[in-house]
């Protein structure tokens, strides 16, 4: 028997539905994936737009209950491909196992400025979100598709066509710059416990 | 107590620890490690803490309505919504 134009409007009714709240809550996250990608916002809007209309298109292909965030990355990344050549961006891989050290250092240098609870005293959102975007691209890009959205370092590699351990060390290197810019935000924001008497500032460290 | 070269040792590892990276054995040092150092225990408690926020800050980084709205509309023109393609 022909499907009647009821059912036809009702499978579509019921796609668009699944792809509204299966597909569309993911926006964010590949906006982030294709900015990563092109490092230009108007870059960014057309491969985003363009990213969820083939995804719309191919609607069919996603088996659902499978990861519809990495099957919109996967889209994301061919896409752009298709749309420029690949670069080979090469990064000196830096010491991972020194940013590691360095963030003991960090928690050093908060309490030393009596902040190292501000995570359990403060709101850091807006701050947090100031700091990644002050971050250089590269360094934004990748803390924001590992710590933000939730990528694994192996699929990072692969949508920026970067090996693994560029990806780890531009993330350790990100975390580092961020917990910097964090207490150093809390610092200024005068958050420092009551009992601790305020360091000097950066500029008076400066001229020290 | 550890000595200043096991802390470090255990400290260079802060990332891949928490992150999942390293291997049970490796992890398990650490956990032992912890044990007899509440000071490396710390400086992990705060890496984690941080990265904890950063995941919580998810909301103040999302797109602005500008771009869902040129995304909806280019679905829209493709039969999104009920409106032909």
């Amino acid at each position: 028997m022909m499907p009647s134009p009821n059912d036809d409007q009702q499978q579509r009714t019921e796609r668009d539905q699944a792809f509204a709240a299966t597909a569309l809550p993911h926006l964010s996250t590949i906006a982030r994936v294709a900015m990563a990608l092109t490092g230009d916002a108007a870059d960014t809007e057309d491969l985003v737009q363009e990213t969820f209309l083939r995804a719309y298109r191919h609607w069919h292909t996603f088996q659902a209950g499978s990861d519809c965030k990495s099957w919109l990355a996967t889209i994301c990344r061919h896409t752009f491909a298709e749309q420029r050549r690949r670069q080979n961006r090469s990064v000196a891989v830096d010491d991972q196992e020194l940013e590691s050290l360095a963030a003991a250092r960090t928690h050093n240098a908060a309490r030393s400025k009596g902040v190292d609870d501000m995570y359990a005293r403060l709101d850091l959102g807006p701050a947090i979100a100031n700091a990644i975007r002050a971050l250089e691209p590269h360094y934004r890009d990748v803390v924001l598709l590992v710590d933000v959205d939730g990528f694994s370092y192996e699929e990072v590699a692969t949508s920026l066509d970067v090996p693994v351990g560029t990806v780890r060390s531009r993330l350790y290197r990100a975390r580092r710059q961020l917990q910097e810019a964090l207490v150093d935000f809390a610092v200024d924001a005068g958050y420092a416990s009551p009992s601790y008497t305020l360091p000097p500032t950066s500029s008076e460290r400066r001229n020290a | 107590m550890p000595s200043r070269a096991q802390c470090e040792a255990v400290l260079r590892q802060l990332w891949p620890f928490l992150d999942g990276m390293i291997s049970e054995t490796q992890r398990e040092a650490i956990l032992v490690h912890f044990e007899q150092c509440a000071d490396c225990e710390s400086h992990f408690d705060f890496a984690k803490a941080f990265l904890e926020a950063i995941a919580e800050s998810k909301p103040y980084l999302d797109v602005d309505d500008g771009l869902s709205e040129k995304v909806m509309a280019a679905l829209a023109s493709e039969g999104f919504g009920g409106k032909s393609a």
